[in-house]
Formats: C-alpha cells, structure tokens, sequence
C-alpha cells in the first residue's frame, strides 16, 4: 500500500476512542476520531476517511442518524462504514446493515487482531 | 194511655205489667235483631278478610323474589274468583318490544264482541294512563278460561278497571267485567279489588326498591372500578358496561350496545366466539395484549353463574396493562444501559491496559501518562456508578440506613463548597453560599449522607450552568406552613420558575441550590426523580454523569423525614432545595 488507509473512529467513551485509535495506529493506518454524530460528519468531509467505525448510542447525534446523513449524500455515500455495537442490538445492527453499513464489530471483548482482521477485509473489499 | 190516672187495683196492675213486659220484649227483639245484624256483617267482614289475607299470603309466597309483574298479575287474577263474581277478567301490560299484552280469562261462557268491547274500553283507559295513544295493532292477545259462546247475546254490564302502579309508575291495567248490571259498584267490591291491586304493587314496589338499592350499589362499584368491566345475559345482550370499558375502548356513542364493543374489537379478535366459549367450556379466558389506541389491553372472560350453577351470563373484564408495559420496558432500558455504562469503558480500559505493555507505548512518555489517566479517570467514574447503583437499590429494598447526630448544618455546608471550588473554578462558575436569620445552630442529620446530596446537587448546578455563570447555595428556616417560593422570594434568593404552592409541612431547614443555567423544560421535571428515566436522558446528554444522582438526594431527604423539589425556568435557571425537620 503507497498511501496509509485512512480510518475515522466515532465513539462518545473517551477510553474506548482512545484504545481503538491506538490499536488502528499501531495497526499502520491513519487515524482520526470523533465523539458524536456531528463531529463524526464533519470529520469524514474534512479528513476523507478510507472507512468509518462508528458507535451506535451517542450524544448529539446517534450513530443511526450519523449513517442515514452519509449515505444521502453523494459525496459521503460510498465511505465503509462498520457499526460498533454491543452484543444485545441485533435489531440496530439490522438495521444499520439495511442503512448501508458494511459490517459490524462487536465491542465487548473484541480482540485486536478482530479489529484489525476487520478493516482490512472491509478496506479490501471496497477495492 | 196514663196509667198513673187509674186507682191502682190487682187489674190494672196485671195489665200494666203485661203491656211493660211486651214492650220491653218488643224493645229487646229490635235490639236482638239489630245485635244480630251488626253480628253477621262482622262475621262477612272477617269472612273477607280472612280470604283477603289468605290471598296476600299466597301471593307473597307466589311472588317470591318474582319482578315479573305479569306472573304477579296472574296470580292475582287466579285468586280473584274466591272473592268477586265476574264473567271475564283481564290485564293489560306493555312487554319490553313497546307491544301490549292483553291477557283475558274467561269464567262465564261470553261472546267474542263481550271480549272485544272490554278490550277496546280497557285500551282506552290504558292510554290515557299511560299518556300514549295505543292501537288494537299493537295487542298480542290470549285468552284462556272457558270457551266462547258466539251465541251468548250477553253485553258488558258492569266493567271495572284497577290501575296497576309499582313504584308510583303506572304499570299497566287489571279489569273484571260482568254481564250483570250494577256490579263492582258497592265500596266493599271496589275495595277488594284495590286493596288486592295495592298490595301486589306495594310488595313489587318494595322489592324494586331493595332490587335497585342493590343494582345501585353494584353499579357504584363497578363504575368506580379502574377496570373495564361489562356483563351479558346468555343471549350476549348488554346488561351492565361501566364507563372505564368505554374509555378504554374509545366508545363513545350514548347507549351503546354489544355490537359496538364487538366492532371496535373486531379487528383484534372475536369477542362474541370468546364468550361463548368461554361459557360452553365453563372455564375463564384470557387475551393478552389487546393493543387498541396505543394502550395494551388484558381482557378476562369469565362465564357468570347463579348459587345453583345455572349460567346467567358472562363478565368481561378489561384490564390496562399498558402501564405495566412500559415499567417493564423502562427496567429493561435501565439494565441495558447500566450493562452499557459499564462495558463500555471497562472494554476501554482492558485494551489501553494492554496497550500499555507494548513497547510503542511505553517509550512515547506522554501518550504513556495520558493512557493511565484515562485509566484512572475511569475506574473512577465507573466506581462512582456502581456505588450510586447499590444506593439506589439500598434506598428501593428499604435498607438504606441513616445516622443522624446533632451537628452543625452550615458547617457541612461550608466544607462541600470547598471541596468543589476546584471543580467550579474549572467551568468558570461563582460559588455563593447565604446563610439567613433564624437557621438554628444544630440540628439531627447524617452529615455523610446530606453531604453527599449537597455534593450532588452542586457538582450538578456547576455542570449545568454556563460559563460565567453563578451557582448560590442558601439555607433558611422555614415555619410550618409557611409559603416556601414566598420566603425565598422575600429573602432575595435568586429562585427562578417560581410556582405558588409549595408549603412546609413542618418546622424545617430548607437548603436551596440555585444555578443560572439552561433551566429544565417543564415535561422533563417529573423524570428527575425517577431512576429508570434518569439513566436514559443521562446517557443521551452530552454532560458525563449517571443521572442517579437525584434518586440518591431524594433518597436521602426522605430517610430524614424531609421533602425535595424544584423550580425552573427555561433558559433562566434551576433551583432545588429540600427541607430537613427541625
């Protein structure tokens, strides 16, 4: 890969945002976040993200509501994104997959390797 | 003849006494006569009424619980013979169509036009008593008794007619009619026959009466029922359904019937197929979650059976578990985002940890500095929760436990100013502390516990009030039934949203925190109190925190026997207070 793959992470938990960026650092992309729908949307326009992780259950702006915005605009429409979740949103995770999101990562307990495993599989997909 | 004119000889006293003695004999023989007759007029008297209260006894046996007045009218009419000569008797009564009853016995062998003309007389006077103009199409007629003579020339004679009234309504008319002329004309004929008619409708009356009574008291119950209920007779016709079925139904025709209850239901399940399962399987059915205006609906069918086991119908009842649902509902929400509140950043600090060992991170001094803040900072916090989550169910099971000693309330007050000066200093905000005259010196609280509820009400004035802004904490003495908005408005107190209304109920400290901050919309300050909302409007705010912490300050003020409350104002600011006795 000549260019790094860039990667927005949108996660309101504070420590949560801070491992995620850490790990995808270390996992050699690079990394932007942001802690709720908003910012999240203004950050894929000005940072132009390679894939978005983003959290469903946010202040501002959910991430439900994040995702129907990217997807009804052209310009954002066609960035990857894999919803973050918890084990118990089946319902939300089929819905965020009938919005247009790739694929989901479920938080509690996921390894490093799942997360890297992951973007990659999503990034190469999208090639 | 004078007889005190003759000289007295043997002769004329014989005479004397033959003709005294005659007419003493004459005087006593009228006198017998007169004995005699007043005798057996007594004897008649008593001869009636011996069959007048023989025919009460039977009708009052007869009757029984009977408010049929027909089957009442009957008996009477059976009786009737024993005590009046008559060739027909007959009533008339309206049934529940709107039609009449014309019902004749036959106890001479009359014509058909005898008959006729007494139930043409006898329409007559039926409308007139009951103020309506009534056809011969509207009669249902039978007649019983001996049979017809069409060759009888016997015309009506004698006719009378006896209102029937129960419960000083009239309820129909009850005739006897002779071919003999000048019948039912003496008082005692006329008498028998009203006092007959008058104790039937007085014993009917009276049953009515209790019967009403009764129905009223049941009417009162189930009207005052939260529940809906209705009943139906083994037809499915409506007898009882009390406003609540109504409301919940959304019925709101004036009388409505079975069929409307059915409509309304019709698109969720067959009401009418329950019942009368329910009735031949003789077993209660239920149907949940009838979802109808957005309430859920439980409804129980039940058959209805008298004390012998014959059925009379079915109840329906409808119970809201709407309520109910959204309790559970809410207790889910609560476990999820408590589960959530506490993943979340329990997921974060395992994969800092273990960040942390790798070498990358270790050699970067600052990031290495950050991540074990970040660490710190949330175990703090998650600690935070977990301790106010066991408060909570501590306060909830009951075994929250207070220690109150005399101390010294400004001094707790003073201390946790303090302690959160940092704090406030950070997010630019003044801390103003009033104590007013009057406050006592000490005073029986837990000075932990009313700590921390100052300490929760201040760390939550300071994160809600913008920059700039000003938090002041005031503490006053307020006399019992003293207006609590009209002290703290005459003491200066910066109190925004002001309601009247707010009262102490007894000798009291009132503590007030008040912040200029963006106030509290009026629909959300029924939630602050309520653990199950907090967590939720917590989680979607922006500001960190668990929201428990007002269930834990109303908590507290309630083991002290005191009361919590609040006044905001949109964009102005918010204040509670809460009130420990004196």
């Amino acid at each position: 890969m000549a260019d790094k793959a860039k990667i927005l992470v949108v996660e309101d938990e504070e420590i949560l945002l801070a491992a995620l960026k850490e790990e995808l650092l270390t996992g050699g992309y690079e990394v932007d976040g942001a802690m709720d729908g908003l910012q999240g949307l203004e950050k894929v326009k000005s940072f132009k993200p390679d894939l978005v992780l983003l959290d469903l259950l946010m202040p501002k702006m959910d991430g439900m509501e994040m995702l129907q915005k990217l997807k009804g605009d052209s310009e954002t429409r066609d960035v990857p994104v894999v919803i973050l979740t918890n084990l118990s949103d089946y319902e939300r995770i089929s819905e965020a997959l009938s919005l247009g999101a790739m694929d989901y990562l479920v938080k509690a307990n996921y390894k490093l390797e799942d997360l890297l495993d992951k973007v990659r599989m999503v990034l190469a997909r999208k090639q | 003849m004078d007889l005190t004119a003759f000289d007295t000889s043997p002769q004329d006293v014989y005479w004397a006494a033959t003709i005294f003695s005659g007419l003493v004999l004459i005087i006593f023989w009228f006198e017998y006569r007169r004995t005699r007759g007043k005798l057996f007029v007594r004897e008649n008297q008593m001869k009636r009424r011996m069959y007048e209260l023989s025919i009460l006894r039977e009708l009052g046996e007869r009757i029984g619980y009977s408010l049929n007045v027909q089957k009442i009218i009957d008996i009477i009419r059976g009786s009737l013979g024993k005590l009046l000569p008559y060739s027909i008797v007959a009533y008339m009564l309206p049934n529940e169509d709107g039609r009449l009853i014309f019902n004749v016995a036959l106890a001479e062998p009359v014509s058909k036009s005898f008959v006729a003309e007494v139930k043409t007389r006898m329409l007559k006077s039926f409308s007139a008593l009951f103020d309506e103009v009534y056809s011969a199409d509207d009669i249902d007629e039978s007649i019983s008794g001996v049979v017809t003579d069409p060759a009888n020339p016997a015309k009506v004679e004698s006719l009378f007619n006896v209102p029937i009234v129960i419960n000083n309504r009239p309820a129909g008319i009850f005739t006897v009619a002779a071919t003999k002329p000048d019948m039912y004309k003496t008082s005692e004929e006329v008498e028998i026959l009203y006092t007959i008619m008058n104790q039937a409708s007085e014993a009917v009356s009276k049953l009515e009466t209790v019967l009403e009574v009764e129905k009223g008291k049941l009417n009162a119950m189930v009207a005052s029922m939260a529940d809906g209920v209705l009943m139906v007779d083994n037809q499915n016709r409506l007898i009882v359904v009390n406003p609540q079925t109504l409301a919940m139904l959304g019925i709101t025709v004036p009388e409505p019937t079975i069929f409307d209850v059915l409509d309304t239901l019709s698109e969720h399940f067959d009401l009418r197929t329950k019942i009368e399962e329910s009735r031949r399987k003789d077993k209660l059915i239920v149907e949940q979650e009838i979802e109808i205006d957005e309430h859920f609906l439980q409804i129980l069918i039940s058959p209805v059976k008298d004390r012998k086991g014959l059925m009379l119908g079915s109840v329906v009842l409808f119970h809201d578990i709407t309520h109910d649902k959204e309790l559970e509902k809410m207790r889910e929400d609560f476990t999820s985002m408590m589960v959530h509140e506490l993943r979340s950043p329990l997921t974060g600090i395992r994969s800092i940890a273990s960040l942390l060992t790798t070498d990358k991170v270790k050699n970067e001094e600052k990031k290495y500095k950050e991540f074990v803040e970040l660490i710190s900072n949330n175990s703090n916090s998650m600690l935070e929760l977990v301790n106010d989550l066991l408060d909570v169910s501590k306060l909830e099971s009951g075994k929250f436990e207070i220690f109150k000693r005399p101390g010294d309330l400004r001094h707790t007050i003073e201390q946790r100013i303090k302690s959160l000066n940092a704090l406030a200093q950070e997010n630019k905000i003044t801390l103003q502390y009033k104590v007013l005259p009057e406050m006592p010196q000490t005073l029986q609280f837990d000075e932990n516990k009313i700590g921390q509820v100052l300490n929760n009400l201040l760390s939550n004035a300071i994160k809600f009030s913008l920059p700039g802004g000003e938090v002041m904490v005031a503490a006053f003495f307020c006399k019992k039934s003293q207006d609590l908005p009209q002290q703290a408005a005459n003491f200066g107190l910066p109190w925004q949203g002001l309601k009247a209304g707010a009262v102490c109920a007894i000798d009291a400290v009132v503590v007030s925190v008040s912040d200029s901050g963006v106030g509290i919309p009026a629909r959300e300050i029924g939630k602050l109190f309520n653990k199950f909302q907090q967590l939720s409007t917590a989680m979607k705010s922006e500001k960190k925190g668990t929201g428990l912490g007002l269930v834990i300050v109303k908590g507290v003020v309630e083991a002290h026997g005191g009361q919590v409350g609040v006044f905001s104002e949109e964009g102005k600011g918010t204040t509670f207070y809460f009130t420990i006795p004196v």
